[in-house]
């Protein structure tokens, strides 16, 4: 527990001590002098920060919308026995598995210019679209490449939940007359209200710290236009050596996922007293 | 204090670790057996035909110096400086290293990592024989060496400049323009292919449009700059750079390139072997010219340098002298991984000034331009690549491109203590 505490504790005290000092290559070594708050105030201030966190709010709102809508949806139909589910529920592990680096290079190539995708469009008479270099299109295409790795997760966990609601309750629905949807929106919804809740804060946190699929395939680009906060922060810190201004734009980021954790932990608890 | 100085380091240590996974960099033991055998570790992050150049240059070292060992140990190439900055941090830096010297010199010679050579490079018998730029150096002080660069220039296929009726391969960005102008209208062939992705690759290429014309990191503004972006616009707007082009690396335009459906690439001249593979005839140029300007670019390649905490410097430095420096390894670089060396002796000989194709990277290496010393210089080069790329990809205007880059490269550079 101690060990644990001190892993998970002690960088996080670096971060936030690295976020009030001043960090740059000639510092990293060495004393850190005390900056104060002047770091977040420099970071506050920078219209990039304000643009990232929009934009790692419109990821947040697609991945959102993407687990709990499509994610229900999958879970209700694969929530049967047979082959087939079984079948596709392997594939959707096997998603869920794949390392963000080597699924991001593959949606790299489908999503090129001259990609695979835009080859099927042509096929159809409709022009490429730039789905990786167009400033309006990029965000929104690495955003569902994202949704689409995460998808499994919440299918998973939605099936799971579907599975455990009670079989009686169904029947009884049926036998009043309801119909497979009606039961899915009136019976079953409202009963995976706690799983759902979980689910959309665990999607929050996800989106917060997504930057591999970024990272892989756009860069931030073009021009900054993919720039989420984590993406942001490395290339602050790993790339600029701007250690401290980097550290500061991941408390930025830590405090929004603190926001959306509290509720979090205490519905675990909650869930865990009822 | 030098407990808590320990304890950050370690910290540092396990915070760079979260941007980078630390592999075991060190599995390689430093240090002398009890055969008297004294292993030194290298850190590259060299590939394909460089490796096989460097890994023969290990041998032939080694075979003269029977009681010493290189280790070479792989690192990503792109995550080589955090991991050097963790390493010293925890007083475990490498005996020798390589480093991409025209993003991290600054980075890396201020954290300590690089250890001081005046010495060695001033009383080096062949040093004359080395441009001065070869030499890098912080207040007087030297700490890395470039004795080889790779530049960038121009590749132009030759079936279709004779397709559109260009004749020769242009040597200004007007001439450029025009011969553009001439493949779009034929139709067969897309202009250009060039990288111009949101960091420093994206910088690289773009910068020449105005180091010929005496602007560069350290005075960048003013009406020649605006009118770079606008050009870049221009090529945009006519459709000459593909909006792709935003997002491309250097490898990904080269690639492009090599499918034979572009008529130019702007591009470097470790390609050239490649190049001569291709299937189609390939003819290269320096980088055009501005007009009223001259053809300048950048110089790149990997810099060699002795780490600051090896205990092992005059070995070090015995293997830099064979490997870098002398005339065998300057010409085996060229001719193993397509180096250009700055060596005079090698530079001026048939096998480099006499190949058409290499030469014009040779005559380029002749007239770089010199890097700022600033700290900030890899903040000051992602500033103008992601300029360059929001103005291809459309996010800009030709005109808030270059007020973006201005803006940023001065506050970058002033972050960095304001000195070039």
């Amino acid at each position: 527990m101690v060990i644990l505490a001190a892993f998970a504790l002690w960088p996080l005290f670096v971060l936030v001590q690295m976020s009030l000092s001043e960090v740059g290559p000639a510092e990293i070594v060495g004393n850190w002098s005390f900056v104060g708050l002047r770091n977040f105030v420099d970071v506050l201030g920078d219209f990039e920060t304000w643009k990232a966190i929009l934009r790692t709010i419109g990821l947040c709102a697609i991945l959102v919308i993407s687990n709990l809508v499509l994610g229900f949806i999958a879970a209700t139909v694969l929530s049967t026995t047979g082959r087939t589910a079984s079948a596709v529920l392997g594939i959707l592990v096997f998603v869920w598995a794949l390392p963000p680096l080597v699924s991001g290079s593959v949606w790299r190539f489908l999503l090129d210019d001259t990609g695979t995708l835009n080859a099927i469009l042509g096929l159809l008479g409709i022009s490429p679209v730039n789905w990786l270099s167009d400033p309006a299109l990029a965000l929104w295409s690495v955003s569902a490449v994202v949704a689409w790795a995460s998808l499994p997760f919440s299918i998973l966990i939605m099936r799971g939940g579907l599975l455990a609601v009670n079989p009686e309750l169904i029947e009884a629905a049926a036998i009043d007359g309801a119909g497979f949807w009606t039961t899915r929106w009136r019976i079953i919804l409202p009963l995976m209200r706690p799983t759902l809740w979980i689910l959309a804060v665990i999607t929050v946190l996800y989106a917060f710290r997504s930057f591999d699929f970024f990272y892989v395939m756009t860069q931030g680009g073009p021009g900054t236009s993919t720039n989420t906060l984590p993406v942001l922060s490395y290339y602050t810190a790993f790339t600029n050596f701007d250690m401290s201004t980097g550290a500061t734009i991941a408390v930025v980021s830590m405090v929004v996922v603190l926001a959306f954790a509290v509720p979090y932990v205490r519905t675990i608890k909650n869930e865990e007293t009822s | 204090m030098r407990r808590r100085t320990a304890l950050q380091g370690a910290a540092v240590t396990s915070l760079l670790s979260l941007g980078s996974s630390s592999c075991a960099l060190q599995s390689a033991p430093a240090g002398t057996d009890s055969n008297g055998v004294t292993t030194l570790r290298m850190w590259h992050y060299y590939q394909d035909q460089q490796k096989t150049w460097l890994e023969d240059e290990v041998r032939r070292f080694e075979a003269k110096h029977p009681k010493t060992r290189i280790a070479l140990i792989d690192v990503v190439g792109d995550q080589q400086a955090q991991k050097l900055l963790a390493s010293v941090s925890i007083g475990n830096g490498p005996d020798l290293l390589m480093n991409n010297i025209v993003v991290d010199f600054p980075v890396l010679r201020a954290a300590g990592v690089l250890k001081d050579i005046t010495e060695q490079w001033e009383s080096f018998q062949d040093n004359d024989q080395f441009p001065e730029a070869t030499a890098w150096r912080n207040e007087g002080r030297v700490f890395n060496l470039l004795p080889y660069t790779n530049l960038i220039g121009m590749y132009a296929h030759s079936d279709a400049l004779a397709d559109s009726g260009v004749e020769t391969v242009p040597s200004t960005l007007s001439e450029l323009e025009s011969a553009m102008q001439k493949v779009s209208e034929k139709g067969a062939f897309e202009p250009l292919a060039m990288a111009g992705s949101p960091d420093v690759e994206g910088a690289w290429l773009f910068a020449p449009q105005l180091l010929g014309l005496g602007i560069d990191y350290c005075n960048f503004h003013g009406a020649a700059v605006e009118d770079a972006f606008r050009r870049l616009a221009r090529w945009r707007d006519k459709g000459w750079l593909p909006q792709a082009t935003a997002t491309w690396s250097q490898t990904d335009a080269w690639q492009q390139f090599m499918t034979g459906r572009y008529a130019f690439a702007l591009n470097g001249n470790w390609n050239l072997g490649n190049a001569r593979d291709s299937g189609f005839a390939i003819q290269t140029a320096r980088y055009p010219a501005s007009d009223g300007g001259k053809s300048k670019v950048y110089p790149g390649g990997e810099g060699i340098a002795i780490g600051a905490q090896t205990k092992y410097p005059d070995l070090a430095w015995s293997f830099i002298e064979s490997a870098f420096l002398s005339a065998p390894g300057a010409r085996a670089v060229n001719t193993v991984a397509g180096s250009i060396p700055v060596r005079a002796d090698v530079a001026s000989s048939d096998q480099l000034a006499g190949d058409a194709d290499v030469a014009p990277f040779v005559e380029a290496a002749r007239h770089q331009a010199r890097w700022p010393d600033n700290e900030r210089t890899a903040d000051m080069q992602r500033a103008l690549g992601e300029a360059v790329s929001g103005v291809i990809s459309g996010q800009l205007s030709g005109d808030e491109g270059a007020s973006s880059a201005v803006n940023e490269i001065a506050a970058a550079r002033a972050d960095g203590g304001g000195s070039c």
